[in-house]
């Protein structure tokens, strides 16, 4: 790994002061990540340069943008493991999980089939499963949390597999840092003839995903997560799973021929592609997997273990708080909720904030995860390769503080 | 002390969060409002009806006009900072008239060292409250004729 001083030198806005004179310790990953200066140049290049549409004339600009937007196509898809043709830009991870729901499912499943989600999913790999389940009848089975392991309980899932069609599952979750055991669960599911689902908005960020090594149907990928702009996803999917899916979105590019009498489609990835693509936002994501590509994520899990195990430990010697997470099992990132017993949730980030500590509050998206954890909410620390022990050490000093200002 | 502009059963509350070292200390003095606070909406009563959309943390408050049609609130949360400011609220509008309490400017907390809470993306929580305390005494003052 790059040293860390000149690590952090590439990303403009880890030297940012807040209004109130502290400097910015961001510890909010999971929730997006900051950019290094190669994705902001390129997206700036971008609009400096050859900003043009892409794929629809033949003057200069638009060949460059054209150009540029599928450049950054092959250059995810290799990231990933997968073949540019399985690559499939969204607006995001959640866009992508809709687009198996509305282009996948909607065609393949129908009443009575059963989609197996786990309680560590994130709103965005429910909601759409339980609108198909409203409008076609399927089942939606969840997968229980074994709360003394806090891992999934495998043996419940095997029991969910029985003549389910499809499992959507979380690679790592975003609340407690656990990573599933992604492998097995493809593994079991193919095996009982169910396709698999993997929500990668996490685990793209803390391990290398090798899309056809891993084995996975779809897999759903956001690009802020890992260093990459906000507003762009992909889905990957296989040549099998694509040339299952109908039209989702209808409009520009998707197509072959439209006439008054009707309209041929494209096929394979190019069915699933609407409209103007995102070319400054597949630039931008482009140049995030370049600078990931030279970052070893062995070294980087290393790294960010360390710091998590540091916070985690130091945490727990504070009275009143309740660490969720255990970041000292292999399989965890360097996320890590937590709650205290007498400061509410909203309080505790807000006097965080003040002393430039950036941490997220709240349900996380995954409201079932919170039931199955008997709390309303959690605050969360999410760390990520630029952070440093300097700051996991300032930050437990000032939550320490402020529990025995405020939590007494 | 800033140009007032709330009411003047504010002005030593301004005046002791004015007093502060630093923020820190002003959020301790909020976190004392929260808890000494006497008048408050018990969970109990917690529904629907009176919950405050928009606050990350769960927020509920009731507005009724006493024997002489003069305003009260009662509010209660689960995060202290919002109890806190619930409290404030209430110490500016109790027992004022509906036309001053429909009225009644968000400076205080402002000059209270709360700036933060009135910007655009945290506001919602205590500017969602202020809000539906302003429209309460505007159709309670329909309703008293």
């Amino acid at each position: 790994m790059h040293d860390l001083r000149e690590l952090r030198a590439e990303f403009p806005i880890l030297s940012r002061v807040l209004p109130n004179g502290k400097p910015l310790v961001y510890f909010d990953n999971a929730a997006t990540s900051q950019k290094p200066s190669s994705v902001i140049d390129a997206m700036s290049g971008f609009y400096e340069t050859f900003n043009s549409n892409a794929h629809r004339a033949n003057h200069t600009l638009a060949d460059e943008a054209t150009t540029a937007l599928e450049s950054a196509r092959s250059s995810i898809a290799a990231f990933f493991g997968a073949d540019p043709s399985n690559l499939i830009y969204t607006s995001g991870t959640t866009e992508a999980i809709n687009l198996v729901a509305y282009a996948w499912a909607r065609r393949n499943l129908s009443e009575g089939d059963a989609v197996v989600l786990t309680e560590m999913e994130h709103h965005a790999d429910i909601v759409p499963w339980q609108e198909l389940s409203k409008e076609i009848g399927i089942e939606v089975r969840f997968v229980p949390l074994d709360l003394d392991k806090m891992a999934l309980d495998m043996d419940a899932f095997q029991h969910a597999l029985d003549g389910a069609a499809l499992v959507g599952i979380v690679h790592t979750s975003n609340v407690l840092g656990i990573r599933n055991p992604i492998e097995d669960i493809i593994r079991l599911s193919h095996e009982s003839g169910a396709k698999v689902l993997v929500d990668a908005a996490q685990g793209a960020a803390h391990e290398r995903i090798d899309f056809n090594n891993l084995g996975a149907d779809f897999v759903a990928l956001s690009a802020h997560k890992m260093a990459g702009p906000t507003g762009i996803g992909a889905l990957l999917a296989t040549d099998e799973v694509l040339s299952q899916c109908g039209p989702f979105l209808t409009g520009g590019q998707m197509i072959r021929s439209v006439s008054t009498e009707g309209s041929k489609y494209r096929d394979g990835a190019a069915l699933l592609e609407t409209g103007t693509p995102r070319i400054a936002e597949a630039i931008g994501w482009g140049a995030a997997v370049d600078w990931l590509s030279n970052i070893d994520f062995e070294k980087m899990h290393g790294h960010i273990k360390h710091l998590a195990i540091t916070a985690s430990n130091g945490m727990k010697e504070i009275e009143g708080i309740r660490v969720f997470s255990d970041p000292l099992r292999p399989e965890s990132s360097g996320t890590i909720s937590f709650l205290h017993e007498r400061i509410a949730s909203d309080d505790m980030a807000l006097l965080l904030d003040e002393g430039g500590f950036a941490i997220r509050t709240g349900q996380h998206c995954a409201q079932p995860l919170m039931d199955a954890l008997g709390v309303v909410s959690t605050n969360r620390i999410s760390l990520w390769i630029y952070n440093t022990e300097d700051e996991v050490k300032s930050f437990l000093s000032h939550l320490r503080m402020i529990c025995e200002r405020f939590g007494r | 002390m800033t140009e007032r502009t709330w009411p003047e059963a504010l002005d030593p509350v301004v005046l002791a969060f004015e007093d502060c070292f630093d923020a820190m200390e002003r959020y301790e003095l909020l976190f004392e409002y929260a808890s000494n606070a006497e008048i408050r909406l018990p969970p109990d009563d917690w529904n629907d009806e009176n919950v405050i959309h928009g606050c990350q943390s769960r927020a509920h408050v009731e507005c009724s006009l006493d024997e002489l049609g003069l305003f009260r609130m009662r509010g209660g949360a689960d995060a202290q900072i919002v109890q806190g400011l619930m409290e404030i609220t209430r110490i500016a509008v109790d027992g004022s008239s509906c036309e001053l309490v429909a009225d009644l400017n968000p400076d205080f907390v402002d000059a209270m060292g709360f700036r933060s809470a009135l910007t655009p993306s945290r506001s919602n929580g205590f500017m969602n409250m202020l809000d539906r305390v302003r429209n309460e005494a505007r159709r309670l003052s329909e309703e008293y004729v």
